[in-house]
């Protein structure tokens, strides 16, 4: 469903990407784990068309890439962000949220599936039209992987998407990612330098430091704190889980 | 004489449906120990952290029974007394320094502002003092350091700076809100040790304010469990196995293992913990 082959971005004379492959097959769910500035998220914006500049080969739900131009792939890939505050805009309700890529992509029938798509994320129907700030963080969040979701897309990008919710509620949309991704049998690439979120969520995981991949293992291995790499262990040392 | 007092400490809004408490009859004692505060967002734990620190404004409210800080009753202290206290006596470290240093002052610069506003120190002797700050916070180079503006170090160096800026007066009390929640796990450790280094040899207490209830119960003295603005529930260092509330085993049972096998994370039933909650308040 993803193949990314020997992919290298550069910023200006920075290389933050040296020759990255990887391949996610259909309805697998797969982790990129690392710091800051590993250059996870950047894979995340190669694929959607938000860096211009990249040298390989990738291709996503069939779809062959080229460098500088944005496939049309607006109902294969969806993205779903980290901050649940800055995704959404502020003075558009979830009815307008939800519906506009409906609209532009000329479906009809909009009323029927934002009030099923709000039944699918467990968000009760009356939140319909409310605004951004009438809701909570984790409620915020279910909107955002509500839109991501309405053009029905075969993946589903998620770069930290718990990170900033709190515990209680981080549980409640894993679950939710979890139950849509069986139900719906969607592909996950999923960005995090939360391990255990990758134990509950993912199937592979790929360890990436300074844009490298130091190590890519099963979930089995990471489950019993097997990473091999050293960096992967200093990993689970210093996130203070071995 | 513990070096902090509180006893019912209350802080109430208002709103459009009447005053809103978030802070509801809190009581503790701190000593030259590191005590956690834990709690979610809305817990009320950041809102204790000002009430002490006296940064609640109008049209917030604060009470309490008791609120002393080494023998001095700090309800109704005006604000010209807080000031003095305030960076001397008792400092805060918040949670992101690329928002809370000022991005156009040198570090060194920021630093010193301190001492300046606290202390009759010559210029001289104010960037020895600066020098000694960032060294007590492990920065290898600090006259370099010193002449940098804050965008141009990392986020790790940034906190350490901030650190380095409330010891320079070397208070008794530090207030840390979510110190290291911004911050990349591998350098949390750091700024970590940092802090526990400077409390164990300056004698300071600590009162570490967080979410993350693994990292403050294998880091403090003691844990207090903050939830709707009281303390459910108080723990001694890592005996996070010894929990009972209800609310501490739900936070305790929704964080996913890094040997996650359950199909499902179990949700939080707040409808229940609030029947708890009010049965327990009878």
């Amino acid at each position: 469903m993803i193949d990314v082959r020997n992919l290298t971005v550069r910023y200006g004379d920075t290389t933050v990407l040296h020759g990255v492959s990887l391949a996610v097959a259909e309805g697998e769910s797969f982790a990129l784990v690392g710091e800051s500035g590993s250059g996870k998220s950047t894979i995340l914006k190669a694929l959607v068309g938000q860096v211009d500049d990249w040298q390989g080969q990738m291709t996503l739900a069939g779809h062959a890439l080229q460098p500088g131009r944005r496939a049309d792939l607006a109902r294969q890939v969806q993205m779903v962000f980290q901050d649940p505050y800055g995704s959404l805009h502020p003075r558009r309700t979830v009815d307008d949220t939800l519906a506009e890529p409906l609209a532009i992509h000329g479906i009809k029938g909009r009323d029927a599936r934002v009030l099923a798509m709000l039944d699918a994320v467990g968000l009760p129907r009356r939140f319909r039209f409310r605004l951004p700030h009438q809701l909570s963080g984790g409620q915020r969040q279910r909107v955002a992987i509500a839109r991501a979701l309405m053009l029905e897309p075969r993946v589903l990008l998620l770069d930290e998407p718990t990170s900033a919710l709190d515990v209680s509620v981080q549980a409640e949309i894993l679950n939710l990612l979890k139950g849509l991704r069986a139900e719906k049998g969607l592909t996950f690439l999923l960005v995090t330098h939360d391990l255990p979120v990758v134990s509950f969520l993912c199937d592979r995981l790929a360890v990436l430091r300074a844009g490298r991949v130091e190590e890519a293992a099963a979930v089995a291995t990471l489950r019993a704190a097997g990473l091999r790499s050293a960096y992967g262990r200093e990993l689970l040392e210093r996130s203070g889980l071995v | 004489m513990s070096l902090l007092a509180v006893d019912n400490l209350r802080v109430t809004f208002p709103s459009d449906q009447g005053p809103v408490e978030v802070v509801r009859g809190l009581s503790f004692a701190l000593g030259r120990e590191r005590l956690g505060i834990v709690g979610e967002s809305g817990s009320g734990k950041s809102m204790t952290g000002r009430a002490i620190m006296g940064l609640i404004g109008a049209p917030g409210r604060v009470t309490a029974d008791r609120l002393e800080f080494e023998g001095r009753d700090l309800r109704n202290l005006p604000e010209w007394e807080f000031r003095k206290l305030r960076g001397a006596r008792m400092s805060m470290v918040l949670q992101d320094p690329k928002f809370s240093l000022n991005p156009v002052i040198r570090i060194g610069d920021q630093i010193a502002e301190a001492l300046e506003f606290h202390t009759q120190l010559s210029a001289s002797a104010r960037r020895v003092r600066v020098l000694e700050a960032l060294e007590a916070v492990r920065i290898d180079d600090p006259e370099r350091v010193a002449r940098l503006y804050p965008h141009e170090v990392s986020g790790g160096m940034g906190q350490r700076v901030m650190i380095a800026m409330m010891v320079v007066m070397e208070p008794a009390l530090m207030i840390a809100d979510e110190p290291t929640s911004a911050l990349d796990v591998s350098v949390r450790g750091q700024v970590l040790d940092i802090m526990d280094d400077l409390v164990r040899r300056r004698g300071m207490g600590l009162l570490l304010i967080s979410h993350d209830l693994n990292m403050v119960a294998r880091w403090c003295d003691r844990i207090l469990v903050m939830y709707r603005g009281q303390i459910v529930e108080e723990l001694g260092a890592g005996a996070l196995n010894t929990a009972q509330h209800p609310y501490t085993l739900g936070l305790l049972a929704s964080l996913p293992k890094l040997n996650e096998e359950r199909a499902t994370l179990p949700i939080l039933d707040r409808a229940a913990l609030d029947g708890f909650m009010a049965g327990a308040a009878r």
